[in-house]
């Protein structure tokens, strides 16, 4: 019953990553792919989140996935990994976390007395560390791929046929 | 007679590639791939290139057989506007280039076919925006009914932002006038139906403009070692953050959260 709830946010997560692409204007033979990788990246995050693994690993390891499948579909789809992989990797940006640490910030800088500072205090930076460590951890899992492969770029040139 | 050619080919070269990398940085780009690009399409004419690439101009010296150099130019780039399938068209048209030996001309005619191929229709646009809106919110565990605020202030905010694109707002202002549209649609849920929580609403109902592209490009030029314009791109994302911050600020005061 849990994993079923589980793979319901594949769908979420999905939708999340087409509905970017079209705002990046992604070509639409991309979006098929898109809408995959993106469940299939945030299927892998929220299903390490649930064996216990913490948050900053479960989104490297999502969107190294995401990086990785994007090297296959650009093949196939004639498109360059980019347009696949950041839109997939949007929907696991912390925003309620980025909010917490905004609201925390303002509060510190309003009055409040030296009893609840402490603890505004630190629950700020820990959401704000939170946030830095999860959009550098996607940032480089979608970039670790790319870089890996970027030696290989001259032999891809084969792999690669004009479609018109 | 074949010097003068030879010049103008060059010179148009230079225009050519010039306008090339100025539609890949304003598409959403990273740094290494404007430049791979603009040196696959000069190598397959024969010539180097050296460029200097910064967001809102970019520089480019052409260098014949004998390392003299015949170009030079600076171009200053559009207003920044993402756009992808201009990036992966201009990713094939390079391609192309190389394997089938295309001219300058051709390479123009593709070029100009490309900066007019149609956008998705706005309806579109928006209804599918309103949807990922919908399905951060749910992700963050949200309920059907904060789903449909959140839908309805996504797709009002994006209408808003389109809308004061259009008549010439600075980029960031309309940034801040989409968050505080949106925030302040969701934010009345939360206002006048306060006995649930519906924190989540009000958050996720500005995720659609998280400047996703600036930051990710930012990680990957600085990954390559093209550090100033990472920073650059980085500071850009900061901006952004900071406007979406200032529009959920005064829904906030004006709800007195």
């Amino acid at each position: 019953m849990e994993w079923l709830l589980l793979s319901e946010k594949c769908i979420w997560f999905g939708l999340a990553a087409v509905g970017f692409g079209i705002l990046f204007n992604i070509p639409s033979r991309t979006l098929v792919p898109v809408f995959i990788m993106g469940a299939i990246g945030g299927f892998a995050k929220v299903a390490l989140l649930h064996l216990g693994i913490n948050i900053v690993g479960a989104s490297l390891f999502g969107a190294t996935l995401i990086g990785c499948l994007s090297i296959p579909f650009a093949h196939s789809k004639h498109a360059p990994p980019p347009m696949f992989s950041i839109p997939a990797v949007i929907p696991m940006v912390p925003g309620v976390l980025a909010y917490r640490m905004m609201l925390g910030l303002i509060n510190l800088a309003a009055d409040t007395n030296p009893d609840a500072y402490n603890q505004i205090l630190s629950e700020t930076i820990h959401n704000g560390l939170k946030v830095m460590f999860i959009l550098m951890s996607l940032a480089i899992g979608v970039a670790l791929p790319m870089l890996v492969t970027r030696k290989e770029s001259a032999k891809e040139i084969r792999f690669r046929r004009p479609i018109k | 007679m074949s010097d003068i050619s030879q010049k103008k080919e060059i010179k148009d070269l230079g225009s050519t590639l010039l306008e090339v990398a100025m539609v890949l940085m304003v598409s959403g780009a990273s740094t290494g791939r404007i430049r791979n690009t603009i040196d696959r399409i000069s190598n397959s004419f024969g010539y180097t290139t050296n460029m200097l690439v910064s967001q809102r101009s970019i520089m480019l010296s052409i260098y014949d057989e004998h390392n003299d150099c015949v170009f030079n130019s600076l171009k200053r780039t559009a207003a920044h506007a993402v756009n992808f399938t201009a990036v992966s068209e201009i990713s094939q048209l390079s391609w192309l280039t190389v394997e089938e030996k295309w001219g300058i001309q051709k390479i123009n005619e593709e070029l100009k076919r490309i900066k007019v191929l149609p956008h998705y229709p706005r309806l579109i646009v928006l209804g599918l925006t309103g949807l990922a809106g919908a399905s951060f919110c749910r992700l963050a565990t949200g309920q059907p009914i904060d789903m449909a605020f959140v839908f309805l202030g996504t797709v009002l905010g994006l209408f808003i932002r389109q809308e004061t694109m259009k008549m010439n707002f600075n980029p960031y202002v309309c940034v801040y006038f989409g968050a505080f549209t949106s925030s302040l649609i969701a934010g009345s849920l939360l206002k006048f139906h306060p006995t649930t929580n519906h924190e989540f609403a009000f958050v996720t109902s500005v995720l659609f403009l998280i400047p996703g592209i600036p930051l990710i490009n930012a990680f990957s030029d600085m990954i390559d070692g093209n550090l100033q314009n990472g920073l650059i791109r980085g500071l850009n994302g900061f901006i952004i953050s900071f406007s979406i911050a200032l529009g959920l600020l005064t829904s906030m005061a004006i709800y007195h959260f």
